[in-house]
């Protein structure tokens, strides 16, 4: 596609669970700029491939590149700081903290010295975080506790706390699933704000076949731990394979 | 209310307030023993100020960070042990006074040390793995010192030169108190603490968001070592006989962590309360029942699982603590 | 090579003790989930019983199994009932709390009962024979056989009973098992009474062979947990491996390593556990399970 390097990339990828292969050779790359999606049936590998990317587990066979680097064996937090961000299937927001806390706390984490740990926050921390909320559209909940908020909300807090340490790849795991329509629409825009005017890079996870035809360039469908299509989504919709996958025997 | 929010800052008195008090507090104790009172009330203050140091302590790693030790009273005997080793077997000084004050950082330091070799592997560990690994060091080393017989003593002991008397015994307990729960209290309210908080509450979370939680939790882990260390080296001295049995007890592992439950885990000012609370329970009332104050404890503790996990500060709703309650939800997050 | 024979002949002896020392814990962290802090104390009551009736009696220890276990058993009904089924279900945390709470009230119960001037139970038998020029100290030749008789029963009993069946069902399934009408707390009840029972006996069996103190429970909590760690959870023929390899890495220890006093198999057992949990943190039969991701 692109002439340029991956900027995410995964080659012979295996993952085991006892002798349960869950990440059955997979290759992938994900170029600067773009939005992936990533599908499959339910059990088909897809979270779990996300977790070895994000080095939340380790691979047993393969490599895993971020720019270039070679991050198979790095720790999460190093990856993250790298500038790799994810957001997770069940929710993982800190319930007893305002938004605006959530927003604070997810900032860019840089290996600072027990000093500078000593003390309270930057302001330009807190306006960036404020700047983020704004973009989220749920300004209207800087303070409310966390675990006050709809499914849908907390979603989008995710989504920004995701955001605070401007990294240049985001994973999400299904973002849209359990939201209402109106929600799904605003994080479909504010995913291709992002990706127009700061060129970040996204890598989704989703069963909402719509939202995946919408927004990305290009498909990977997984099935059984497996490659079973890649390309453009109107072929992947119309690949018997994939068709069977879902629905066949 | 927190401190990251600066715009939306709470007033001066909310902020500093917390502190101002314990330092007029700390200024009302430095001049208690001025109103002529006997040596014995020193000394049971003393013992309520060894309590609020330990539990403040423990608070670090258990409350804050989310790691509940149940050993962490091996510490206290390291600091205790490192301190009577250090004066009977190892001449330091010319005098005994100046040896006190010379190997008590040591001990602080051979706990802490101690509590990065066994936090590495430990602090990998989840919830309760980590909580009975922490409850074997404790068995263990009880028997490791009583094997190391040349060094140690066995199980004959040491014995340290009497050199504290009451009043400075009192006074050198009230300033690491003091600094203790400071020191806490400025923890809680800085970035530090609140990557603290982060990892208890969502340790995956916090390391995908580029926070290197094995360094934080081992510094947590290395801090409270090192005061509860301090603490066991004072006591040494104070009763000035040390072996095994009298220095690794269940009681003071169990006390650490019942204190800063029944105060609230988590807050700054919970473990405090939940230790005067332990202390006037275990001596005024208990004190009658001697020989079933032991048993009593064992039944709190049970009590107070079951009844009131949140603490006494926790059930008034305070939003900076997590209630043990909470703490065992999520920790049962995770669970098969 | 003679040293060597002896130290693994001791250490298997030791080994079968510790397995069937062990079932009690490894059963009710199995079925229940509940990791029971306060083991090694139904472990001291079960030796204060023999030692008890031995003294008022002269009832033989292994004799007194026939009173000791049916009384534990409603014992650990009773716990199981009135305290530990609250915690059953709810995170791991609160059992350990609680178990700890009920292992330090029992250690100084006992502790106000009988003082903790340590007690013996001097058998007449304690004498020992020659094996293959090996040393077998009769005692503990006794124990090691009984304990793979009770391990047999128990094998029989949790496969080819009902009863023991629905223990093992509800151990891998709770919700199935309560699907198919298993009464889910009355199993727990019975399964703690069982564990106990078991426990306390090993206690009984135990009084022979070492002194008899309030605080003597902790190091075999301890080693339980390692037992545990090394064979799995809940299986007899793990928790037979596991007791049997801490045995005889502690007598070759206490062999070979010179000017060790007697008291190392609990530093062992520790050093153990945690040479296994940082190189298989899910232990070594697979049965515990480390910080992951949820």
């Amino acid at each position: 596609m692109n002439s340029q390097q991956p900027l995410l990339e995964g080659r012979d990828v295996y993952k085991f669970f006892g002798g349960l292969a869950a990440v059955n050779g997979v290759d992938f790359a994900v170029y600067p700029g773009e939005i992936v999606g990533l599908i499959g049936p339910n059990g088909s590998g897809k979270t779990t491939l996300f977790d070895c990317l994000t080095r939340l587990q380790s691979i047993d066979r393969g490599q895993i590149f971020f720019k270039g680097q070679e991050i198979t064996h790095a720790r999460p937090y190093q990856v993250a700081r790298m500038g790799l961000a994810r957001t997770f299937q069940v929710i993982r927001v800190y319930r007893k903290m305002t938004v605006l806390e959530n927003m604070l706390i997810s900032r860019q984490w840089r290996g600072e010295g027990l000093l500078d740990m000593l003390r309270p926050s930057h302001p330009d921390t807190e306006r960036r975080a404020r700047e983020l909320i704004r973009f989220l559209q749920i300004e209207h909940l800087t303070d409310e506790l966390a675990g006050h908020l709809s499914g849908g909300q907390r979603r989008l807090l995710e989504i920004g706390m995701a955001l605070m340490p401007d990294p240049d790849i985001l994973l999400l795991d299904e973002a849209t699933s359990g939201i209402n329509p109106t929600l799904i629409e605003i994080i479909k825009d504010r995913i291709r704000t992002l990706n127009r005017e700061q060129g970040k890079t996204f890598l989704l996870i989703e069963h909402n076949i719509n939202f995946i035809a919408d927004l990305c360039s290009r498909v990977y469908v997984l099935n059984f731990g497996e490659k079973l299509a890649e390309g453009a989504p109107e072929e992947i919709m119309e690949n018997e394979a994939v068709i069977e996958a879902y629905f066949g025997a | 209310m927190s401190a990251l929010t600066q715009t939306a800052r709470p007033s001066l008195l909310r902020r500093w307030g917390g502190l101002a008090l314990w330092l007029l507090l700390l200024l009302l104790l430095a001049i208690y023993p001025y109103t002529g009172v006997t040596g014995s009330t020193l000394f049971t203050a003393t013992q309520v100020f060894v309590l609020v140091t330990l539990a403040s302590n423990w608070n670090l790693i258990g409350g804050m960070t989310g790691y509940v030790d149940f050993g962490h009273a091996v510490f206290f005997g390291l600091g205790a042990y490192s301190m009577g080793i250090l004066v009977t077997r190892v001449p330091l000084a010319f005098s005994p006074e100046l040896s006190f004050w010379q190997a008590l950082p040591l001990a602080g330091l051979v706990a802490a040390l101690f509590a990065l070799i066994i936090g590495l592997p430990t602090l990998r560990l989840k919830g309760p793995y980590f909580s009975i690994a922490m409850l074997g060091t404790f068995v263990a080393m009880r028997e490791i010192i009583r094997i190391l017989r040349p060094i140690t003593g066995g199980g004959t002991g040491l014995d340290l030169p009497p050199v504290l008397n009451r009043v400075n015994e009192y006074y050198f307990m009230l300033g690491l108190m003091g600094l203790v729960v400071a020191l806490i209290w400025w923890i809680r309210r800085s970035e530090f603490g609140y990557t603290l908080i982060a990892i208890r509450e969502d340790e995956i979370g916090a390391e995908m968001r580029g926070i290197n939680t094995t360094v934080h939790k081992i510094i947590a882990f290395m801090i409270a070592a090192f005061f509860t260390g301090i603490v066991g080296a004072f006591w040494a001295w104070q009763n000035t006989y040390i072996d095994p049995d009298v220095v690794f007890i269940e009681q003071r592992t169990v006390e650490m962590v019942m204190m800063s439950m029944l105060g609230g885990l988590g807050t700054v000012w919970g473990p405090p309360l939940g230790a005067v609370v332990i202390y006037f329970l275990q001596d005024v009332v208990w004190g009658n029942l001697l020989n079933f104050h032991l048993m009593a404890l064992g039944i709190l503790l049970i009590l107070l699982v079951l009844f009131l996990p949140e603490g006494i500060l926790g059930s008034l709703g305070d939003p900076s603590s997590t209630s043990l309650g909470r703490l065992l939800r999520r920790a049962g997050r995770g669970r098969e | 090579m003679d040293q060597f024979l002896q130290a693994l002949a001791s250490g298997l002896l030791l080994g079968g003790f510790y397995a069937v020392m062990v079932l009690g814990f490894s059963i009710i962290w199995g079925v229940m989930g509940v990791i029971n802090l306060a083991h090694g104390e139904f472990l001291m009551i079960g030796a204060y019983a023999a030692w008890a009736l031995f003294r008022a009696f002269g009832l033989d220890p292994f004799a007194s199994l026939v009173i000791i276990l049916p009384v534990m058993f409603v014992v650990g009904y009773a716990l199981q009932t009135i305290l530990l089924n609250r915690v059953v279900e709810r995170p791991h945390l609160m059992a350990l709390l609680v178990t700890f709470g009920v292992s330090i009230s029992l250690a100084n119960l006992y502790k106000v009962l009988y003082s903790a001037d340590p007690r013996s139970v001097p058998v007449s038998y304690n004498g020992s024979f020659e094996l293959f020029g090996v040393t077998m100290p009769i005692v503990k030749t006794i124990i090691f056989f009984l304990a793979l008789l009770i391990m047999g029963l128990l094998h029989l009993f949790l496969h080819h009973t009902r009863l023991g069946k629905s223990i093992r069902a509800a151990a891998q399934n709770k919700d199935a098992a309560r699907i198919v009408g298993i009464e889910i707390h009355k199993v727990y009840a019975i399964t703690a009474g069982i564990c106990i029972a078991l426990t306390a006996g090993a206690g009984a069996m135990l009084s022979p062979t070492q002194a008899i103190f309030p605080f003597m429970g902790p190091p075999f909590t301890l080693k339980a947990f390692t037992i545990t760690a090394l064979g799995g959870l809940g299986r007899i023929p793990g928790a037979l491996l596991g007791g049997l390899l801490l045995g005889v890495t502690e007598l070759m220890v206490a062999t070979y390593v010179p000017g060790i006093g007697t008291n190392l198999g609990v530093a062992v057992s520790f050093v153990l556990l945690v040479i296994i949990l940082i190189v298989r943190p899910q232990g070594l039969l697979g049965g515990l399970r480390p910080m992951e991701v949820e």
